[in-house]
C-alpha cells in the first residue's frame, strides 16, 4: 500500500471506477488538465492501483475510430480510493462540512 | 497538420523510444474522441489545443519515471569531481556563461519591471482604466480640460470613480535655501480611486479640491518625508513652503508609491489640482478648449473591460453637446496604469530589441562553451573509451555529460544571481528614461534565470555528449590515435562560423546604431542646436509677479543676459524644440469654419527666430515684448500651406478674439523629437508670459555661453529667480538616449562577441595544425616550402571565417530590421555597415588564423618526426 492518496489521485481513481474510462472521459468527469491526469495515471499503474488495457481493434473498427486504451481498478485500487474517501470524509468532518455520498 | 498534432509528435520525441510507439498511439486516440465529442456538441470537454499541451508533462514524466535519485546524484557528485580536475577550464567556461545568463536575466527583470509587476500600493490596478481624449479624424491619446473631466466623472456609470492627475514642479522652501522637486496636481478623489492607504496621517479628499486656490493642503511621497524630516511623523499639521506659500502637510504616501506612471521622476508631493497656483486664475478650471489633467477611472465591481468601453458611448455624446471644441471627440481607454499604449509599445520594441540582443549574447557564450567543452573532450576521449570498454552504454555516458553540462550551467548561473540582484542599481543606468517602478529582482526574475541557466546547459551540452556517444572505443583507447576526432572537428568548424555569423550580426548592428547617432547630431530639426544656453525662468515660484511685472521683469532679464560678453542673441520662449516639450491648441483661419485644426503653438520673445536659427521665409520676425500691440503672429510654412494653399499667407488672419494676423513665415522646427516630422505651428508673440519661461541665449561662434556669467545677469534681474542652464545641444543628444544605450551595450557585445570568435577560431587552427604536425613533418621532408604549409592552415581558418562572415550577413539583414525603430536616417541593410562588419571580422579572423599558420611554417621537419 502506497502512502495516503492525494486528492487528485482520489479523484481520478474515482473516476477511473465509474467504469469504461479512457484518458479523455478521465480528464471530463474530474474537470482536471491533461497535463495532470495522464501522469497521475501513469504513477497509479506504477504502484498497482491501475492497470490499463487495449481495446479489441474489431470493437474499434466497428465505429470507425482509433483503438483506446482502458483503465480500470486493481484490487488495491478499490481499496485505496475506500481508505481515501474516508480520510476525506473524515477530514470533511472534523471541519464540520457535511459530505454527501462519500461513503 | 493541426497543431495539436505537431505537439503530440514533438512531445513524443521525449518519451524513450521503446514505449513512444504505444505512448502516441494512446495520446491519438484520444485526440480522435475529442474531436469526435466537440463535432457532437460536447461542452464540458477541453479545446484541442489545452488538451493536447498535456501530452508535454505526461512525455517528460515517461521519459523520467525510471529516473532514480541515486543514478542522478552520482551523476551530479562525478560531475563536480571532473570540473574541480580542471578549475581553469571550470571557471572560464562558468564565466563565459555566467555573462550570457546574468545579461538574459537582468534584462528579463526590467520587462518584469516595466510590464509585468503591479504597480506598489495601488489597489487591484488591473480594475483601473486610462481614460484618454481622441478625434474622429485625428487619433491620438490625450490629457482632459477641467470640465471634460468632471463631466466624465458625472456620466461614467460603469467607474466607481474617475481622478486626474497632472505632473508639476515645485519650488520648495524660502530664500536660498529652495530646492526644485517633481510632484503632481490631482483631483481630489485620486488617492480613493487608486486605493491607497496613507503611511501616517491622512491623504487628499474630494473636500480638498473644490474652489480655485482655497487648499493649501499636500501629502508628502515616503522619499521625501524621509529625507526632509527624517521620517519623522509628527509632521502632519506641519507647513512646508511650497513657491513661497506655507501648505500644510496632510499625511504621507505609502512607501513605494509612485503614482500611476512608470516612467519618469517619482513625485515627491502632491497637492489638490484646484491649488494650482499661477497667473491663470481660475481659467485652467473653466475652458473647455484647455486640456492639460491625463484621467484615470476604476471599474465598478462585476464591469467588464468591454462594458466599460460600451458605457463610454454615452459620455461621449454628451461630451460632444457640451462644447463646440468637443464636435468630434472620441474616448478612448485601456486597461491598467503604468504606461499609455504609445509607452507600452515603445517599452515592448525596446525590451524586444535588448531581449534579442542579449539573447544573441547566449547563443554566443554556449557556443563557446561548447567549443571549450570539445576541445577538452579531445583530451578526455581515453577517460570515455576506458569507460566504454568496462560497458557504459550510450545512454548512460550521455546522461552523465549532460549532467556536467548542466552542473556547469548551474555554477554559471550562481555566479549570475549577485549580479542580477544589483540590477536595479545598473538598470536604470542602462535605461534611457528615469523608472519610477522597481526593477529590482524578485522570485519570478530568480525563476528566469534558473530556467535560462537549464536551457544554457541543455544548449552547450548537446554538441560534447553527441560527439561523445558516437566515438568509436577501439579509436580512442589506440594511444595517439588521431582519426576520432572527425566529426568532432567538423562540428567545432560549424561552431566557430556561427560564432563569427553571431559577431558580425553584433558588429554590423553596431555599426548601424553608431552610423544613426552620428546622422542624428549632424541632422538639421530646422533651428541650430549649436552653442544655444537655455534654462528655465521659474518667475511664478518666487510669487512677487502679476502678468504686467512679469513681462517687464523678461523684458530685463532677455537685456541683461544680451550684455553678457559672449552671447550674441537672447530670448525666452514658452518651449524649446525637442527637449522642452510642446504645447497645442486648436487653429482655425478667420471665417473658414470648415477648416480646423490642433497645432503646436509656442510664445516667444523678440528675436527668437534669430536666437534659435529658425529661417524667416516671408514676412519680418515678432518684435520686443511690449513692441507688438496689435494682434500679430508668425506660422510656420507646413501650416501656411495647409490654410493658405497657393496664396500670399501675409495678412491673412487666425480666428480669436479679436483676430491675429499673420506677419511672418518662418521655417519648420521638429518640436517633438529628432525622429518625428515637423508639424504646422504658429507663434505668439511674448504678450502673455506663460507661468515658466525658457530663457534661450546663442553665443557668438558656434560656442554655449558660459552658464555661470547668465546666472549672474539674470540674478542682477532678479536674484530670487532659480535657474538651472545647460546645453540645448547636449539636450537634443539625449533625447536619441535609447539608440545611445542600445548602441553602447550593442557595441560592447560586439567587442566581446569578436574576441569570443577571435579566441574560437584560433583555437580550432591551432588545434587543426597541432594535429597535422606529423603530416607537416613529411612534407617539408619531402621538399615543400614554409610558405604552402602557412598557406595550407590559414587557408583552412579563413575558409571558416568566409562561411561564418556570409550566415553571418544574412543574420545582419535580420537583425537590422528588428532594430530598426532606433534607426535614424540609415537603411537596416546599410551596405556600408555590413562591409564594415566584414572586414573587422576578415581582419580578426586572419590575424586569428596567421598566428598557428606561421607556427606551422616552422615545423622542423626532424623534431616533428622524431617524436
Amino acid at each position: 500500500m502506497p502512502r495516503s492518496l492525494g486528492i487528485t489521485s482520489l479523484q481520478i481513481l474515482a473516476a477511473v471506477r465509474a467504469g469504461d474510462a479512457y484518458g479523455l472521459d478521465i480528464v471530463t468527469r474530474t474537470g482536471l488538465p491533461s497535463g495532470t491526469v495522464y501522469p497521475t495515471l501513469g504513477r497509479l499503474k506504477r504502484s498497482g492501483l491501475v492497470r490499463s488495457r487495449w481495446e479489441d481493434q474489431r470493437a474499434a473498427d466497428r465505429e470507425g475510430r482509433p483503438r483506446r486504451k482502458y483503465y480500470e481498478l486493481t484490487g488495491d485500487g478499490v481499496k485505496a480510493l475506500e481508505a481515501g474517501a474516508g480520510r476525506v470524509a473524515g477530514l470533511a468532518e472534523s471541519l464540520g462540512l457535511r459530505v454527501e455520498g462519500a461513503r | 497538420m493541426k497543431l495539436e498534432r505537431l505537439l503530440i509528435r514533438a512531445a513524443a520525441a521525449l518519451v524513450p523510444p521503446s514505449r513512444r510507439q504505444e505512448w502516441l498511439e494512446e495520446w491519438e486516440s484520444e485526440l480522435a474522441a475529442l474531436d469526435r465529442a466537440r463535432a457532437a456538441g460536447a461542452r464540458d470537454v477541453p479545446g484541442q489545443l489545452s488538451f493536447a499541451v498535456g501530452a508535454l508533462p505526461h512525455a517528460v514524466w515517461t521519459r523520467t519515471e525510471g529516473w532514480t535519485l541515486d543514478g542522478l546524484l552520482q551523476d551530479v557528485k562525478y560531475s563536480v569531481r571532473v570540473l574541480g580536475l580542471s578549475p581553469g577550464f571550470t571557471l572560464v567556461a562558468a564565466l563565459t556563461l555566467a555573462l550570457g545568463i546574468g545579461a538574459n536575466a537582468s534584462i528579463f527583470s526590467l520587462v518584469n519591471g516595466l510590464l509585468l509587476r503591479s504597480p506598489a500600493a495601488i489597489h487591484a490596478p488591473e480594475r483601473l482604466i486610462q481614460i484618454a481624449r481622441s478625434y474622429e479624424t485625428d487619433p491620438r491619446w490625450d490629457n482632459w480640460s477641467w470640465p471634460a473631466l468632471g463631466l466624465i466623472r458625472d456620466q461614467a456609470e460603469a467607474f466607481t470613480g474617475v481622478a486626474g492627475y497632472t505632473a508639476q514642479s515645485f519650488t520648495l522652501g524660502t530664500g536660498a535655501d529652495t530646492e526644485r522637486v517633481l510632484g503632481e496636481e490631482v483631483t481630489g478623489d485620486y488617492f480613493e480611486v487608486l486605493g491607497v492607504r496613507p503611511l501616517v496621517g491622512r491623504l487628499l479628499h474630494p473636500t480638498d479640491d473644490v474652489e480655485p486656490g482655497a487648499h493649501r493642503v499636500t501629502v508628502l511621497s515616503h522619499a521625501l518625508w524621509t529625507r526632509l524630516y527624517g521620517g519623522d511623523p509628527s509632521v502632519v499639521g506641519q507647513t512646508i513652503p511650497i513657491g513661497s506659500a506655507p501648505y500644510e502637510i496632510v499625511g504621507v504616501a505609502p512607501e513605494g508609491f509612485a503614482g500611476v506612471e512608470a516612467i519618469g521622476t517619482p513625485p515627491a508631493l502632491w497637492v489638490p489640482a484646484m491649488q494650482n497656483p499661477g497667473f491663470h486664475g481660475d481659467l485652467p478650471f473653466a475652458q473647455w478648449g484647455w486640456s492639460w489633467i491625463q484621467a484615470f477611472g476604476r471599474m465598478k465591481d462585476g464591469v467588464t473591460f468591454d462594458e466599460a468601453l460600451a458605457s463610454m458611448d454615452v459620455v461621449t455624446a454628451r461630451l460632444r453637446d457640451a462644447d463646440p471644441v468637443n464636435e468630434q471627440i472620441l474616448i478612448r481607454l485601456t486597461q491598467g496604469v503604468g504606461l499609455d499604449p504609445e509607452g507600452r509599445r515603445e517599452a515592448r520594441t525596446l525590451a524586444g530589441i535588448l531581449a534579442l540582443v542579449v539573447g544573441v549574447v547566449l547563443l554566443l557564450t554556449c557556443t563557446n562553451v561548447a567549443n571549450l567543452c570539445l576541445a577538452r573532450a579531445a583530451g578526455r576521449r581515453t577517460e570515455i573509451g576506458v569507460r566504454r570498454a568496462l560497458g557504459a552504454g550510450r545512454r548512460r555516458l550521455i546522461q552523465q555529460l549532460m549532467a556536467e553540462s548542466l552542473v556547469l550551467a548551474g555554477f554559471a548561473s550562481l555566479i549570475a544571481v549577485p549580479v542580477v540582484l544589483s540590477a536595479d542599481r545598473f538598470l536604470p543606468m542602462l535605461f534611457p528614461y528615469t523608472l519610477s517602478v522597481p526593477v529590482g529582482a524578485d522570485g519570478r526574475v530568480l525563476l528566469f534565470l534558473a530556467a535560462v541557466g537549464i536551457v544554457a546547459g541543455l544548449l552547450f551540452g548537446a554538441a560534447p555528449a553527441w560527439t561523445a556517444a558516437r566515438s568509436d572505443v577501439l579509436g580512442a583507447l589506440k594511444e595517439g590515435g588521431t582519426t576520432g576526432g572527425r566529426t568532432r572537428t567538423r562540428l567545432r568548424d560549424v561552431l566557430v562560423a556561427s560564432q563569427l555569423a553571431l559577431s558580425v550580426a553584433l558588429v554590423a548592428s553596431a555599426a548601424l546604431l553608431g552610423r544613426s547617432l552620428m546622422n542624428a547630431t549632424s541632422a538639421n530639426p530646422g533651428f541650430d542646436p549649436t552653442g544655444l544656453a537655455i534654462g528655465v525662468l521659474d518667475i511664478e515660484s518666487t510669487r512677487r509677479y502679476d502678468d504686467e511685472t512679469s513681462l517687464d521683469l523678461l523684458d530685463r532679464v532677455v537685456r541683461a543676459v544680451e550684455q553678457v560678453p559672449g552671447v550674441r542673441h537672447a530670448t525666452v520662449a514658452n518651449s524649446t524644440p525637442i527637449v522642452g516639450g510642446h504645447a497645442r491648441a486648436t487653429m482655425q483661419p478667420l471665417g473658414r469654419e470648415d477648416v480646423e485644426l490642433e497645432t503646436e503653438y509656442n510664445i516667444v520673445g523678440p528675436g527668437y527666430f534669430e536666437t534659435l536659427g529658425i529661417p524667416i521665409l516671408r514676412g519680418r520676425t515678432l518684435a520686443g515684448i511690449h513692441d507688438e500691440p496689435v494682434r500679430v503672429v508668425a506660422v510656420n510654412e507646413s501650416l501656411a500651406k495647409l490654410f493658405w494653399p497657393g496664396e500670399d499667407p501675409i495678412g491673412q488672419q487666425l480666428a480669436g478674439n479679436p483676430p491675429w494676423t499673420v506677419v511672418g513665415v518662418v521655417g519648420d522646427v521638429q518640436m517633438r523629437s529628432l525622429r518625428s516630422p515637423a508639424q504646422p505651428g504658429v507663434y505668439f508673440p511674448a504678450e502673455h508670459a506663460s507661468a515658466s519661461m525658457v530663457l534661450h541665449a546663442r553665443g557668438q561662434g558656434g560656442r554655449t555661453p558660459d552658464g555661470e556669467a547668465i546666472r549672474a545677469a539674470v540674478a542682477g534681474a532678479d536674484p530670487g529667480i532659480p535657474l538651472r542652464i545647460s546645453d540645448l545641444r547636449q539636450g537634443v543628444a539625449a533625447s536619441m538616449g535609447e539608440t545611445r544605450t542600445i548602441g553602447y551595450l550593442v557595441g560592447a557585445f560586439a567587442l566581446l562577441a569578436l574576441v569570443l570568435a577571435a579566441v574560437g577560431l584560433y583555437g580550432l587552427v591551432s588545434f587543426g595544425a597541432s594535429e597535422r604536425t606529423r603530416e607537416m613533418g613529411i612534407r617539408i621532408a619531402l621538399g615543400a616550402r614554409p610558405q604552402s604549409l602557412r598557406r595550407l592552415i590559414l587557408g583552412r581558418g579563413l575558409g571558416i571565417a568566409l562561411l561564418g562572415i556570409g550566415a553571418g550577413v544574412v543574420f545582419s539583414l535580420g537583425l537590422g530590421h528588428a532594430i530598426q525603430g532606433l534607426l535614424f536616417d540609415v537603411a537596416p541593410h546599410d551596405p556600408w555597415a555590413l562591409a564594415l562588419a566584414s572586414v573587422v571580422l576578415l581582419g580578426t579572423a586572419s590575424v586569428a588564423a596567421w598566428m598557428p599558420a606561421r607556427r606551422a611554417g616552422r615545423v622542423d621537419a626532424t623534431v616533428s618526426l622524431r617524436d
